[in-house]
């Protein structure tokens, strides 16, 4: 255990050392935001919306501290749902929280699109957070890596419930946070309660932070989150600390929570009068008053006048957000996608002096891409695992050689904590959008599985911020079977992940799109992810020639063999096996099949796939990826959809088989698609 | 004869009953009963001892009562006077700051140069930590009401003659 956690708290704020105008506006902000924390559920009583909303008496003193030490100029805010005051006290009007209460348009954080007591305000950095709890901390460790990166002297401050602390995620972020020695405030309200569960329930210490002692260059500080004094004490001390040193710190505010969890739960269900009117003893705006009423800080005259004033802001705040307009339905599809890098030199992402000069293979299309990106923009960054060490770069190699190049502070290894890697690219790139990031999401495909859930994250941010953020990162994953690789290297998982709306996802199977694609990933504004066929890393079926320039634009396939008689709609590892497919049926039977390269899944060239069904009448679509609850579902429902007249024959599916990949290559080519059941599949099309 | 003042909160239960059970027992001494919940520093001041009661609230901390007449103490020169303190607590439930609270008010009061007296053995009870202990022994009477209420009347007695003593 380091010594920092014994370190004194400078006492700089008492009720008798803090000036008076600090008072009367902390007395100001606590009335005014009890009185809006009161008045929510009335709303909901009126059927008006604030349909759910976590009331947060009994946290005034941390909440009030939090939003006083933030600067909106150099610091980072990440409040979680409860934190109605912190957003009040860092400088959101009344307005702006009934905004978001009743979910109307002109809501700064999210125009209505987010859930209500969502508060927060995107433009001064009180950043838009998931409802899932405690997701977050990975966003604030990243912002707080750029923090250091770029030498500001701010710092990244987290906020969430004790409760929210069990979540593996949080100690990723606190283990990251600690090995990077960044400059981030994790803040641990602790009312006792993770909604009907008491604390004793999610670990064994009752002072959760303390489960955090042993982190080298951590800090731990408790106080009173019931206190005004105590907290400002604490916060203050956190940061200045925080900033001094370079270094993370929590603190953790023993706080009481005096309503129920939210107006969806019945605390008289689990907690006796007892307990509740020992909360209810401690009401820490009744302190406060109490505190300056009995040294004669503020007068009984002054105090009545704040609490008028607080009421007659809430009024008029309550009749502008009456009247503020409803999202309209019609944007709903706004703010779904950034735009695009848009290529000018390659519109249809082809080469124009296809065949001249040597071949590349995939992997040095990507390698090389990556560094020409890097040298041209530096504010580009990859971290993964196992990425950079000496002379190895990945897994694969592909990013070999970067570290050396660009240097440890732009290309690092990341701990084995795919969510951690993935998270906090989201949070880093916050800081500018000028950034562009790049991660390795997992060694394997087969292991990103718990990244999901910042996965799902990083799909929602520019919808749920009404346009504000979007992550500028691109999530690499090697993917795919062919390898000899058994259940957990050889998954390919674009079918789990094409639901989720906000994320555009490529799959080249030629090294020039692959370096295409990638450069216009790392040019766009947005998240991309980026699926590499593993097994074609060093094929010599995907070598191809690449222009140094050369530039793919999302949402456009590519016709890479023309026919007339048969479409095979494909992407990744099978573009191949049905190119050669097609060759052999043109040369043993005549028919003439058009090879369809998707490229992207989404978005979704729609316009090529149907072009060429209209030409041919016949489809066979074909994927890696199993045919049950694979993307050639929906390929295959949009054929049906919109070209059915066209179709001579019934549309077709060759993919996995619906059972995991056996490590047994006599397993693993039973399961997976090969030459022969496409061949077969497209002979009983042609004949149909 | 000295005058020894037992502050406590007269709104509680359980402390009010053990601070009225060591007024009865203490002998020797003027004792003086004072309200902490309305109590000022000019009427604090006023005598040669103080026995003061503090239960931990929450995960060790002060009630508020001692919270808020905390900043009316710091400017008070206590040197020369002694303080005895006791506190209830709840070792089973909240181990790891087992009667925090005697430790806190402790500190304070020796900071303003009282001695403390009525120190106690440890032994007997079973807790992680707790700021009442300094170098194994307690710094005055803890108390668990909620788990040994059958200890508490010869614990009480004890330190009341030991207090008779200390104070003298």
């Amino acid at each position: 255990m380091n010594d920092f956690h014994n370190l004194p708290v400078q006492k700089k704020f008492s009720i008798l050392q803090t000036d008076k105008l600090a008072l009367q506006k902390w007395y100001h902000l606590m009335v005014l935001g009890r009185i809006l924390d009161e008045k929510a559920p009335n709303y909901l009583k009126q059927a008006i919306g604030w349909s759910y909303h976590a009331p947060y008496a009994g946290h005034d003193g941390i909440q009030l501290a939090i939003g006083q030490i933030f600067n909106r100029e150099k610091d980072h805010l990440f409040p979680y749902y409860r934190d109605l005051l912190t957003n009040l006290s860092a400088g959101l009007t009344a307005d702006e929280i009934i905004l978001n209460g009743i979910s109307k348009s002109n809501d700064v954080n999210s125009g209505g699109r987010h859930m209500s007591n969502h508060f927060g305000k995107p433009a001064w950095n009180i950043h838009n957070v998931s409802s899932s709890t405690g997701n977050h901390t990975l966003h604030a460790a990243g912002v707080g890596r750029a923090i250091k990166y770029y030498k500001s002297d701010g710092v990244a401050i987290c906020s969430q419930g004790e409760s929210s602390v069990s979540e593996g995620y949080v100690y990723e972020a606190i283990n990251g946070a600690s090995t990077e020695e960044l400059p981030v405030i994790f803040v641990f309200q602790d009312n006792g309660y993770g909604i009907s569960v008491p604390k004793k329930d999610q670990t064994a210490n009752r002072k959760v932070a303390n489960n955090f002692l042993g982190f080298k260059n951590l800090r731990v500080i408790h106080c009173n989150g019931k206190d005004v004094f105590d907290s400002m004490n604490a916060m203050t001390e956190a940061k200045n600390w925080v900033i001094e040193n370079q270094k993370p710190c929590i603190v953790q505010a023993n706080c009481i929570r005096i309503h129920s969890h939210s107006n969806s739960d019945r605390h008289d269900l689990y907690r006796n009068e007892v307990e509740l009117n020992y909360v209810r003893e401690y009401d820490p705006l009744a302190k406060f008053k109490r505190l300056l009423l009995r040294y004669d800080r503020l007068s009984l005259e002054e105090i009545n006048e704040i609490e008028a004033k607080a009421k007659d802001e809430v009024k008029l705040a309550h009749q502008f957000a009456l009247h503020s307009p409803d999202p309209d339905p019609k944007s709903i599809y706004d703010f779904v996608y950034t735009d695009p890098f848009v290529s000018v030199k390659y519109p249809d992402g082809i080469q124009k002096t296809e065949g001249t000069g040597s071949k590349k293979k995939l992997i040095e299309a990507i390698n090389e891409t990556l560094k020409a990106e890097f040298t041209l923009n530096p504010d580009t960054f990859i971290w993964g695992q196992d990425i950079a060490n000496k002379e190895k770069g990945g897994i694969f190699n592909v990013s070999k050689g970067l570290q050396k190049e660009f240097g440890k502070k732009r290309v690092f290894n990341g701990p084995i904590a795919e969510d951690f890697i993935t998270g906090t690219a989201n949070g880093m790139s916050r800081y500018s959008k000028k950034i562009r990031i790049v991660v390795e999401g997992a060694e394997f495909a087969d292991y990103f599985w718990p990244a999901m859930e910042q996965f799902v994250e990083m799909t929602h941010e520019y919808w749920r911020t009404n346009g504000q953020f979007a992550p500028n990162v691109t999530i690499r994953l090697a993917s795919g079977g062919y390898i000899g690789g058994g259940l957990y290297h050889s998954q390919t998982i674009e079918g789990s992940l094409v639901c989720f709306p906000g994320i555009r996802i490529v799959y080249p199977s030629f090294a020039d799109d692959a370096a295409g694609l990638l450069r216009t990933s790392l040019r766009s504004e947005g998240p991309t992810l980026f699926l590499e066929p593993k097994a074609l890393y060093n094929s010599p079926v995907a070598a191809t020639t690449v222009p140094d320039d050369f530039e793919v634009p999302f949402g456009k396939a590519r016709i890479r063999r023309s026919g007339q008689d048969l479409t095979i709609v494909t992407y990744g590892n099978t573009t191949h096996l049905s190119i050669q497919v097609a060759d052999r049926i043109s040369r043993d039977n005549g028919f003439e099949i058009e090879v369809v390269d998707l490229r992207s899944l989404i978005p979704l060239d729609k316009e090529s796939i149907l072009n060429s069904v209209r030409k041919t009448g016949k489809v066979l679509i074909v994927h890696e990826d199993k045919v049950f609850g694979g993307f050639g579902g929906e390929l295959a429902s949009i054929i049906s959809d919109e070209a059915f007249e066209y179709l001579d024959a019934p549309i077709r599916r060759v993919g996995s088989e619906f059972t995991p990949v056996g490590f047994n290559r006599i397993l693993e080519a039973a399961i997976l698609p090969n030459e022969n059941k496409i061949y077969e599949a497209a002979i009983a099309l042609l004949k149909y | 004869m000295k005058k020894i003042a037992i502050v406590y909160s007269f709104n509680s239960v359980k402390s009010a009953k053990v601070a009225s059970k060591i007024a009865e027992h203490l002998s020797g001494y003027t004792i003086v009963k004072l309200n902490v919940e309305n109590c000022n520093a000019k009427e604090f001041i006023l005598y040669d001892g103080y026995i003061l009661s503090v239960p931990t609230w929450f995960d060790g901390e002060l009630p508020n009562y001692w919270d808020e007449i905390l900043p009316a103490l710091d400017d008070l020169e206590m040197t020369g006077k002694k303080v005895a303190l006791f506190g209830l607590g709840d070792q089973k439930n909240y181990p790891e700051n087992f009667c925090d609270a005697v430790g806190i008010l402790g500190d304070f009061f020796e900071e303003k140069g009282a001695k403390l007296i009525g120190y106690t053995s440890c032994d007997g009870y079973t807790f992680e930590s707790s700021k009442a202990l300094r170098e194994n022994v307690l710094i005055g009477l803890l108390l668990d009401q909620e788990n040994q209420s059958k200890l508490s009347d010869d614990r009480i007695t004890k330190w009341v003659q030991q207090l008779e003593l200390e104070f003298s």
